[in-house]
């Protein structure tokens, strides 16, 4: 006797339509709602089977499945769910340049309070994220230039590390041509107008090479581009003083740069409501273009330097900055002689979280960071600049910056106990208030410098 | 009653590249009740898949088989037949017992005694709680032996179930099946062992290429002896006068060797030898033998016969070259 | 049923003496043993940690087990001729399909048992699990993969009545790699308004079709130890209705298959 087929694929049959109901009126949405991964990740998400994928081999497959989605964040603005991405997809693919650049370029610059401040505690990541994709993919320029740019553009005060990265990414011979520019700026912000010079014949005889092979329709346009820099260069060279120096001839003649001018530094902090500071003061030099850093941080705040703070710290990427830690950073810009800005800290209490006790506030300017019609005066390295309160040549070896500190406790920052109802306010003592304000100012602490004789 | 095993024209054709090949074509079989029936072919004749068609495991293209008086394959008739395959495993962590305790319960038998006493019966009875692993290929077929005499059976299928064993444990074996028949058991044998087909079958089918070639009882298959008379100091056309169609001559400086049926009266030749100056050296009557059967059979020369059998072979051997 | 069960022991006994097998349990149990061991490997999270990847060992070694294991339940038997003295017997080819199934779930059973038994013995010793609710809601884990792992057998048992060893292994892995990782996918696949009808069509019927393995994946709530499951008991209902039926589809499917297979 055989088995009647016919009537035993029937039943397979109808068995097939019930499994797929009770599967998918029962099982499944209950599956769904009490046990599925919720990972957020877009639509689908991505369970620890997938992963185990990851470990089985397709590595790559599944970091590309992860940025594919990860750019839907970019989109929705929801920048903090991106993070563990890019992480996770630099760690599954180490060889993801591009995630790698959009990684660091966002860490660093993304993580912003309503000011557009960024959040300064991730750049060291930023930093560490980029190093990182340099040594793993040493091949290729663009990591190395990605890092160099985060130093000069972003960290805009550690030029030694910009120069380095920017010169590591020169030596890669994928570098775009355009981009090999960027190195001669980065000498100079450091510094080493020699080089910049030579970089720049150097970047120029190349140029005209190409340019005679005639096979490179942009290379004229790039030759002239770097001819145009070059004279600059030498131009500025001459007018700043430079090789006066070098020919030791500089005290005999007029240059711009001399007698160094005094830039009048004053200001005043006051605590106008909890966490939002107002930052007044004067700056003596006409023409727009100055901006001046402010740094409100714990005053012990780990890897602090002056008006910043070490930004590599070792290689770890740590994407959850500590929630105890306050630094901000932020410029101001001078217009009329003068800076006037409120700074609200109130919105964004993960990045501002005063939990320490006392505060210092920092002012900082770096004539290496001016425009070059103001770098004409000052100088490359701020031999032309003065400051009859505040010139400091500590804290930058090797070149004259403006900098001086105020402190600030904690409850005078959130507006507790004592000074609930008073408005706390720090100045220079050689601050000169343009009048006009209709609060009672409750001037309390002075730092210790010079007044200036005909004030009190 | 009915035959134990019949076949009617059956076929297997398997599918291949080359085109359709018939394992089996044409096969017809009867096997009666109550003998040990001999199975006989070279490697590759289809004897193991006319036993697997026989026992419902694989089913034929065309034509009819009947076991026990039932189509084969049905599940009824299971319980009354038994088969040990060609080198059987079993499965080797389990013990003598253990393993004819597994097959009794496949019949819904729950009987120790019996399965203890079967082990005994083919002389297991002090190895019966070591595990198969340690048996040796003669105690595994003798446990494969009483395994398929757990239900009972009134017909056996033994595929090639001395194969690769030792002169005792051959002998052993025979015993055994001869047993079997005197219980009244209808035995099928598929060998290539000829000398054992020889000694206890009571008749024997021949197949080739999937035919049969040969079958019946062995005795009368090996009617035909034949007589062999040798002399010297012969002429050659004494020769030439003796070749008929079945009397095979060979001349060779006056030796002659002249093999004759044992029909033939061999006083006849010795006279005309004699009579042509000869001299008879032997006569020697030969029993035909199973041997010559099976190479008669499966070589299908019809001129072929007696001890020249091999010669032929030997030529043909050399045509293929 | 006597024939079922007796082959399904013999199959079992077979089973657990397979020196592959116990490699492969050997390997999963020495993973469970030294797994408390990576906790410095995640400081913060390290219960998580260690309850996904004891859990994960299992669900793996599991796996890997059955689908080994039921691969060769057929072509063992014929290459060693024991399926000819058995179906030569009173055995109907599908009590012996269903006879090797069962014992193939059996000998997989105890061997899921078996590092259950060590998880929880590691967790009580390293204290990593307290009270009987923890434990419970542990253990009810491995039993949703057993469901899980017998599942994937018949799968390979199916496939195993027309297709060789190791064609066997990829298609039945294949499949619970679809079941597991894909399946979710298909499912937003069917439900995504952009896609072109077709392509969605494609995937709802994918997603029907295919054993959806992942819906035996009831790990996550107690790796991250959450308390707000409901329905629990329709579910686990639910979950074994659709085991017992897709099993029985498998295992009818293959007896029809087996049936009129040349062995």
């Amino acid at each position: 006797m055989r088995l009647k087929t016919a009537q035993l694929w029937g039943l397979v049959a109808g068995l097939a339509i019930v499994q797929g109901l009770v599967h998918e009126a029962v099982v499944f949405p209950l599956w769904k709602k009490n046990y599925a991964v919720r990972t957020d990740l877009g639509n689908g998400g991505l369970s620890p089977d997938q992963l185990l994928l990851a470990f089985a081999g397709f590595r790559e497959l599944i970091a590309g499945i992860l940025w594919v989605r990860a750019d839907s964040f970019f989109d929705d603005g929801n920048f903090d769910a991106i993070l563990p991405i890019i992480r996770l997809v630099t760690i599954l693919d180490p060889h993801q340049i591009d995630v790698y650049s959009t990684g660091m370029w966002h860490i660093a610059y993304n993580f912003t309070d309503e000011g557009s401040r960024s959040d300064r505690r991730y750049v060291p990541s930023a930093v560490a994220l980029g190093i990182e994709g340099a040594n793993n993919n040493p091949n290729t320029y663009e990591l190395f230039y990605e890092t160099g740019w985060l130093y000069f553009h972003k960290i805009e005060d550690d030029y030694p590390e910009a120069v380095k990265w920017f010169e590591e990414a020169m030596k890669r011979p994928d570098v775009i041509t355009a981009r090999r520019n960027i190195l001669n700026a980065a000498y100079q912000h450091n510094g080493q107008i020699d080089k910049a010079a030579d970089y720049l014949y150097n970047l120029l005889q190349e140029s005209e090479k190409r340019v005679k092979s005639g096979r490179d329709f942009m290379a004229s346009t790039n030759r002239d581009t770097i001819e145009n820099n070059y004279d600059n260069l030498l131009v500025r060279m001459a007018q700043r003083g430079y090789f006066a120096k070098k020919g030791g001839y500089y005290q005999d003649w007029d240059y711009d740069t001399k007698p160094p001018f005094d830039v009048g530094f004053s200001a005043e902090v006051s605590v106008v409501e909890p966490k939002v500071i107002r930052v007044e003061g004067t700056w003596n030099v006409l023409p727009v273009g100055t901006r001046i850093r402010i740094v409100l941080r714990d005053e012990n705040f780990p890897h602090a330097v002056p008006a910043g703070m070490q930004w590599y710290q070792g290689p770890a990427i740590n994407l959850d900055p500590p929630k105890d830690e306050t630094f901000m950073q932020e410029q101001l810009f001078v217009k009329n002689q003068r800076f006037d800005r409120k700074i609200d800290m109130s919105r964004d209490p993960l990045m501002y979280p005063f939990a320490q006790d006392k505060y210092i506030v920092e002012f900082y300017y770096n004539p290496r960071q001016a425009p070059a019609y103001i770098q004409d005066k000052f100088g490359w390295s701020g031999e032309g600049m003065t400051d009859r309160n505040f010139l400091n040549n500590d804290v930058r070896p090797g070149m004259n910056v403006i900098y001086t500190t105020m402190e600030f406790t904690r409850d005078q920052l959130l507006r507790q106990g004592a000074w609930e109802n008073k408005v706390p306010v720090v100045r220079t003592k050689n601050y000169v208030g343009f009048g006009a304000r209709q609060l009672q100012d409750q001037v309390f602490k002075v730092p210790g410098i010079e007044p200036e004789p005909d004030k009190k | 009653m009915s035959l134990a095993i019949e076949t009617r024209d059956l076929v297997k054709t398997y599918k291949s590249r080359s085109g359709p090949i018939n394992v089996v074509s044409n096969l017809n079989l009867q096997v009666e009740p109550g003998e040990i029936f001999g199975f006989l072919g070279p490697n590759g004749a289809g004897k193991t898949t006319t036993i697997k068609i026989l026992l419902g495991v694989i089913y034929q293209t065309t034509g009819d088989a009947y076991v026990l008086g039932k189509e084969a394959g049905d599940i009824a008739i299971h319980k009354q037949i038994s088969y040990l395959p060609e080198k059987p495993y079993y499965y080797e962590h389990m013990t003598g017992l253990e393993i004819m305790q597994f097959y009794a319960s496949l019949f819904g038998i729950h009987d120790l005694k019996k399965c203890k006493d079967l082990l005994e019966r083919v002389n297991l009875g002090n190895d019966m709680n070591r595990p198969i692993s340690q048996y040796s290929k003669g105690m595994q077929q003798r446990v494969g032996l009483a395994q398929s005499l757990l239900n009972d059976p009134k017909l056996l299928f033994l595929d090639e179930p001395t194969g690769g064993l030792d002169p005792i444990a051959h002998i052993e074996i025979r015993d055994l099946i001869l047993q079997f028949r005197d219980e009244g058991k209808t035995v099928f044998i598929s060998s290539h062992e000829l000398s054992d087909v020889e000694r206890i079958c009571d008749r024997v089918a021949i197949i080739n290429k999937g035919e049969v070639v040969a079958q019946g009882r062995l005795e009368e298959l090996l009617i035909g002896g034949r007589i062999e008379l040798t002399a010297n100091g012969c002429p050659d056309d004494l020769a030439t006068r003796l070749r008929d169609e079945d009397t095979l001559v060979s001349i060779n400086h006056g030796r002659m060797i002249v093999d004759v049926p044992d029909t033939h009266n061999p006083d006849q030749i010795a006279k005309m030898v004699q009579a042509a100056g000869g001299e008879i050296v032997s006569i020697i009557p030969r029993r035909k033998r199973l041997e010559d059967l099976f190479l008669e059979a499966v070589t299908g020369d019809n001129i072929a016969k007696g001890r020249r059998l091999d010669r032929i072979v030997e030529k043909q051997g050399e045509e293929k070259n | 049923m006597g024939v079922i069960l007796a082959i399904a022991k013999t199959t079992l006994g077979e089973a657990v003496r397979r020196r592959v097998l116990l490699v492969i349990l050997l390997v999963g149990v020495l993973f469970l043993a030294i797994a408390p061991a990576l906790e410095a490997l995640s400081p913060r999270q390290e219960l998580t940690v260690l309850r996904a990847l004891t859990l994960g060992i299992i669900q793996l070694t599991s796996a890997v087990i059955a689908v080994v294991l039921t691969v060769y339940l057929i072509p063992n038997e014929i290459e060693r001729r024991t399926i000819y003295t058995i179906l030569s017997k009173p055995v109907r080819r599908w009590q012996f399909l269903i006879g090797k199934y069962l014992g193939a779930v059996g000998a997989l059973g105890l061997m899921m048992l078996l590092m259950t038994t060590i998880m929880l013995l590691v967790f009580l010793i390293m204290r990593k699990v307290e009270g009987t609710a923890e434990i419970a809601s542990l253990a009810k884990v491995p039993f949703a993969f057993f469901i899980q792992m017998s599942l994937l057998a018949a799968v390979s048992v199916f496939f195993s009545t027309f297709a060789s060893p190791i064609v066997n292994f990829f298609l039945s892995g294949g499949v619970y790699l679809v079941g597991t990782v894909f399946d979710s996918f298909f499912d937003v696949l069917s439900k995504n308004s952009q896609l072109n009808p077709a392509v969605k069509g494609m995937a709802s019927i994918v997603h029907v079709i295919v054993p959806n393995f992942q819906s035996f994946n009831v790990q996550n709530p107690a790796i991250n130890q959450l308390q707000f499951i409901q329905s629990e008991g329709m579910f686990y209902l639910g979950l074994g209705v659709y085991a017992f039926t897709y099993i029985s589809i498998l295992l009818i499917a293959g007896i029809v298959v087996f049936e009129y297979r040349e062995v």
